[in-house]
């Protein structure tokens, strides 16, 4: 809420300068979110007194005028407007001011005669509405001032908790400058003076939806003169944010401002029989509003009829029909409590937020609707000249007494960590005018309201009640009450210590295998990336995988489940729940690739979702996704950069097998899916532990994914432990004492056996004694035939209990070559 | 042969093997001669064959010159090995030089993420105290994000969160790491110190200040005798941690439907030590998370009875942590992973 201070202090005074002011509202929970000097767009407009005025002998429509600006400078300037005449004080913006919105006045010819300024209107000024005439200061008003000296406020913008509709006012904020300084509150008098038919002749009321409507006051005024409101109260309005319309209702206007009560008039002409109903709209009704807009209105609407139908939606906006305009001369103003809920469903419906419905949505004091009718009707006769009929048409005129909320002072003071005891917490629930008074009995204490109501039983002078002043409607249970209590005292002053009371057991926090995945990628080159969860539905499908990859691990969730739409997404490329990373992954390398860039490696370790519509469930699972181009590492002047390959994928998935105490995946070829390279691509597998695909990207990507790069490596892999766990200890066997003995071997086979073929066959015929298999060659050419290629193997052969003999070497080789003539047809090569 | 002349072959075998031991230009020069002079097939061996033709009288007197003869022949060659070997060091060790100005060999290293970074910061600090890091699910239900936080549906205070809705009926994107709050509860018997961290979305269009998918990390500690003052004082000490001992820090009454009484949390701004800069709306504090004692209804709905347990939540934007201490000023960053924008955080 804008508050201008020079308004404020209407009510209250104030010593503190704003920022002081500022800062305690601040630590008292009205966070002051900014301190505006308003009026300081006005630069080089002074006061000025009119000396002369004629006629422009070229132009009808203009005027000469020499205008007194003060120190004896008389300036001769042209002006077109014609509420002018000598005598009067005026605004002037000197040659080189600026106006709001940032016109620059200058030294001008307008039809041969030279201005050396310009009269200003309200509306340039931003102070008043007035768009045609010249602003017209009061006579007093001293020359040659800077008009931002005059009418320049301080205006601060407070953030009112939503639990505080009571604050969005003048005099609300008032009461809690009060409770900072102690000074009194002067709430505004009403100076109401009644006059002729009593209002209960002159119109009826009927609430036929007490439920929604739990007070509706109205009040009668004849003889209006709609014009414009007095410019002090257009300034008000203005600093306020508020648009000047008119006085009757600018007054309306004013009133929500000063005391937080929305109120609405209507042109009782437009009124028929002058019967104001409250209802739910009817099928089929509509309604043109002040917006100028027709609605169609829906039966959960409250509106206000007369007999021939809505004439506003209830507390959100009125009717174009019953609009008090130039021509009104009688005015219905309408000060209601409607129910907060029904404002804000229809609110929404309607895509209507204003001040007044924020206000309602809130919730209302029960009595403002009493005195904010009298208010506004004061108002009115004040400055439209208007007769207030006697008394009010009201339907719950009796108004409730305050509520009382009973608290126990040791049970705050045990919340709050303080010990002020009941006198102190007395004094202080003073200071925001909330009364105490001792229980002459037990006391039941509210500890919860809603859902679960629940109270407790306080004995015999445990107790004390506190007397909730009628606006304060969020204090409602015991803790409401230790709030009130601390914010009055001040945070500040609640005393700092550090816990010490019982530990929780321990647990392993689900960062750890994922802290140790990130740590090894990024010391193996790979940069971190964060992507967005939420994707294009284009990416989703493109990305969808053909075949499962493989069961859940232990700890997370199955892969599994339609895609989740946001329905109400802002943007389409933000629509889609992601089922894998490497869409997101693709899209941070084609930014890269587009900066010019050409070696990127990265990573992320995130959620898949999908909701699996058989039984209900909605599953989140954990995966690692990679993507790798360019060079695998910064070249030297004397090293050529490599660029990365599959293998280079594949090593990594193995380092992080390695480093989490997996076995080493097994790697099988990847068939079927279209995101990958039909021949360089593989799953991988280590039973239980990890499981994933890695590959080149497929061509046919590059170019929808708008990728600048001749080869993509990607992978994407689940982990045991990313979803939480804890990392797997190693388990250390003896060093081997006896000498490991080294044999190479070199196998022929057919093209189409893989070396993941070949060495699981070497590795079970090998049996306990081979203890190594490493590949060194792959060769193909003559003398070889077309289709066979010949692998080369170091095999190491170790026994933990004795130097192996050559023997039994030579008897190992001789199962390993029967095995793989056997089983992969391969013959070995001398 | 007799003595004479085979002494004298000795002496003349002697100095020539010198005078080669001298001129011998390499190691590789020295181990020949020492196999043709001393070896087994050697010209001392050939000379000492002479010696069965001598009576047996003179052959201990020639075994004796012969013997200082070859004394004298290895010592010549110890020594000149010697000189050589470090001649030849010294010459290998001046062709081997290089230019070492040239610029290392670089070793390629990531970067990790800042916002994953910071949580795990966040993570670390905590858990000095105790705090547990417990996750949850991000497709929430409206009961848990909203209701059991005592948020009941067109609450006004919903329009502090601005919602996306998911098509599964019930369900939105969780708006806030809040509904851990009641998981845990539910989980968990006091003492709870529950760290709560996790990716949330909003409703919400993109710029440099607001994102539509953000981290939170929340905490939650419940148990008989938790106070604000125990919330005031590990803030403080979070504050330390975070931004550093000598920054001022301030407890402030906030809002939050599921807290009562509720806090924000500011520190003194880092731009302007607290003077006042546009960084901070010219207050000189920044606010860093909003807090507050656990509200009765949160605590029933995590069933818990109020009258017994009390105790703190707290919640705090990982990317405001962040901007606030590596000084980045656009949300967009975090999200678009540039790598010029990455790497700056190895
Ligand atoms: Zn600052």
């Amino acid at each position: 809420m804008r508050v201008p201070l020079n308004w404020l202090r209407e009510y209250i005074d104030i010593q503190l300068d704003p920022e002081q002011l500022a800062e305690r509202l601040t630590l008292l929970g009205m966070e002051v979110k900014g301190i505006e000097a308003w009026g300081a767009d006005w630069r080089s407009v002074v006061v000025g007194e009119l000396l002369t005025v004629v006629r422009h002998p070229r132009a009808d429509r203009l005027s000469l005028t020499t205008v007194d600006v003060g120190a004896g400078q008389v300036l001769e300037i042209v002006c077109g407007a014609t509420n002018i005449a000598p005598g009067q004080r005026v605004p002037v913006a000197l040659p080189g001011a600026v106006l709001p919105g940032g016109r620059r006045i200058e030294r001008a010819e307008k039809m041969g005669v030279v201005s050396n300024g310009m009269l200003c209107s309200g509306d340039e000024l931003n102070l008043t509405s007035d768009v045609d005439g010249i602003l017209i200061l009061p006579p007093g008003t001293p020359l040659g001032t800077e008009l931002s000296n005059l009418y320049g406020d301080t205006v601060l913008d407070i953030d009112v908790k939503p639990n505080r509709g009571d604050a969005l006012s003048l005099v609300g904020l008032a009461r809690e400058v009060s409770i900072v300084t102690g000074a009194p509150v002067r709430f505004p008098e009403i100076g109401l003076v009644e006059s002729g038919q009593p209002t209960s002749e002159l119109l009826s009321i009927s609430v036929e939806e007490p439920g929604l409507c739990r007070r509706f006051v109205a009040r009668w005024l004849s003889a209006v003169k709609v014009g414009p409101a007095p410019d002090v109260v257009q300034v008000r309005l203005q600093a306020a944010g508020m648009r000047p319309i008119s006085n009757v209702v600018d007054a309306s206007n004013y009133v929500m401002l000063e005391l937080g009560k929305p109120t609405h008039t209507f042109d009782a002409a437009a009124v028929h029989d002058h019967r104001l109903v409250v209802r739910r709209a009817r099928a089929g009704e509509r309604l043109e509003t002040l917006d100028h807009v027709q609605r169609d209105l829906a039966v959960e609407d409250l509106v206000v009829a007369d007999a021939a139908g809505p004439l506003a939606i209830a507390g959100i906006i009125g009717g174009a029909s019953s609009e008090v305009s130039e021509r009104t001369t009688a005015v219905i103003i309408e000060s209601a409590i409607f129910d907060p809920l029904a404002i804000r469903r229809t609110g929404q419906r309607y895509a209507l937020r204003s001040e007044a419905s924020l206000r309602f949505e809130k919730g209302q004091e029960f009595r403002l609707a009493r005195i904010a009718a009298d208010r506004v009707a004061g108002l009115i006769a004040e400055w439209a000249g208007a007769s207030v009929a006697a008394g009010r048409a009201d339907s719950a005129a009796a108004e409730p007494g305050p509520t009382q909320v009973p608290f126990r002072p040791a049970r705050i003071d045990r919340l709050l960590g303080t010990q002020l005891g009941p006198g102190e917490q007395r004094a202080i629930l003073a200071r925001a005018e909330i009364a105490t008074e001792a229980p002459n009995g037990p006391a039941t204490i509210p500890i919860a309201g809603e859902v679960k109501p629940l109270t407790a039983t306080a004995g015999l002078g445990e107790a004390l009640i506190a007397v909730i002043p009628s606006w304060r409607a969020d204090l409602e249970i015991e803790s409401d009450v230790a709030e009130e209590v601390a914010r009055v005292l001040g945070y500040q002053k609640i005393p700092p210590i550090l816990p010490h009371t019982a530990m929780p057991p321990y647990l392993d926090s689900p960062l750890g295998v994922r802290d140790l995945v990130r740590q090894t990628l990024a010391g193996a080159g790979l940069t971190e990336v964060v992507t967005a969860a939420l994707i294009a539905p284009r990416q989703v499908e493109a990305f969808r995988s053909a075949t499962p990859a493989g069961p859940a691990l232990p700890g997370d969730d199955p892969a599994e489940g339609r895609p989740i739409r946001a329905v109400n997404a802002l943007s389409s490329e933000h629509a889609v729940l992601r089922q894998q990373l490497l869409a997101g992954l693709l899209q941070v390398v084609a930014l890269n690739l587009h900066q010019g860039r050409e070696d990127v490696a990265i990573f992320e370790i995130g959620k898949g979702y999908g909701y699996d519509e058989a039984s209900g469930l909605i599953r989140e699972w954990w995966r690692l996704g990679f993507a790798l181009t360019g060079a695998s590492q910064p070249p030297a002047w004397n090293r050529i950069s490599r660029p990365w390959e599959l293998d280079d994928g594949k090593g990594l998935v193995e380092l992080i097998a390695d480093r989490l105490g997996f076995a080493p995946p097994a790697w099988t070829r990847l068939v079927g899916e279209p995101v990958f390279h039909p021949g360089r691509s593989a799953s991988g597998a280590s039973e239980g532990a990890l499981v994933g695909r890695v590959g080149e990207l497929h061509p046919a990507l590059r170019a929808t994914e708008d990728l600048r790069a001749e080869r993509i490596v990607i992978g994407e892999f689940a982990l045991r432990g990313l979803a939480g766990g804890s990392p797997t200890v190693a388990n250390i066997v003896p060093i081997a004492r006896y000498p490991a003995i080294e044999r190479d071997l070199a196998v022929v086979v057919g093209q189409d056996r893989t070396a993941g073929e070949v060495e699981r066959t070497i590795r079970s015929a090998g049996g306990g004694l081979l203890r190594g298999v490493r590949l060194f060659d792959i060769y193909t050419g003559p003398p070889l035939g077309a289709d066979e290629h010949s692998l080369a193997y170091r095999l190491i052969f170790q026994a933990s209990d004795r130097t192996l003999t050559d023997a039994e070497i030579e008897t190992t080789l001789a199962a390993i070559r029967a095995g793989l003539a056997r089983e992969a047809g391969g013959r070995i090569r001398a | 042969m007799d003595l004479t002349s085979l002494s004298s072959e000795l002496h003349r075998l002697r100095d020539a093997a010198l005078a080669s031991v001298a001129a011998a230009r390499s190691s590789a020069t020295l181990e020949l001669l020492d196999v043709e002079v001393l070896g087994k097939k050697g010209s001392l061996t050939a000379v000492l064959r002479g010696i069965g033709s001598l009576p047996p009288d003179d052959r201990p007197r020639v075994g004796a010159v012969a013997n200082e003869v070859r004394a004298s022949i290895e010592a010549a060659l110890a020594e000149r090995r010697a000189t050589l070997r470090v001649a030849e060091l010294a010459d290998r060790l001046a062709t081997e030089a290089v230019d070492v100005t040239t610029p290392g060999r670089p070793i390629g290293r990531g970067a990790l993420h800042p916002i994953i970074e910071t949580m795990g910061r966040i993570a670390e600090i905590f858990g000095r105290f105790g705090f547990i890091v417990h996750e949850g699910p991000e497709v929430e239900d409206d009961l848990t994000n909203f209701q059991m936080l005592n948020i009941a549906p067109d609450h006004p205070a919903r329009d502090l969160w601005d919602t996306l809705y998911v098509d599964v009926p019930g369900h939105l994107l969780r708006t806030h790491t809040s509904p851990l709050q009641i998981r845990v509860m539910q989980a968990h018997r006091p003492p709870i110190r529950a760290l709560l961290p996790g990716r949330v979305f909003r409703y919400e269009a993109v710029d440099a200040s607001h994102a539509s998918e953000f981290f939170q990390v929340e905490g939650l500690m419940v148990d008989e005798g938790t106070t604000m003052g125990d919330l005031r004082g590990l803030l403080d000490e979070f504050s330390r941690a975070m931004f550093g001992h000598d920054k001022r820090t301030r407890f402030r009454p906030g809002y939050y439907p599921f807290t009562e009484p509720s806090v924000a949390f500011d520190v003194e701004c880092l731009v302007c030590a607290g003077s006042g800069c546009p960084a901070c709306s010219r207050t000189g504090w920044m606010t860093i998370l909003g807090a507050g004692m656990v509200h009765p209804v949160v605590l029933q709905h995590g069933g818990l009875d109020p009258e017994r347990y009390q105790g703190f939540a707290f919640g705090m934007g990982v990317e405001r942590i962040a901007n606030l201490r590596h000084g980045v000023g656009d949300l967009r960053l975090y999200t678009e992973n540039d790598l010029r924008f990455l790497e700056q955080f190895r």
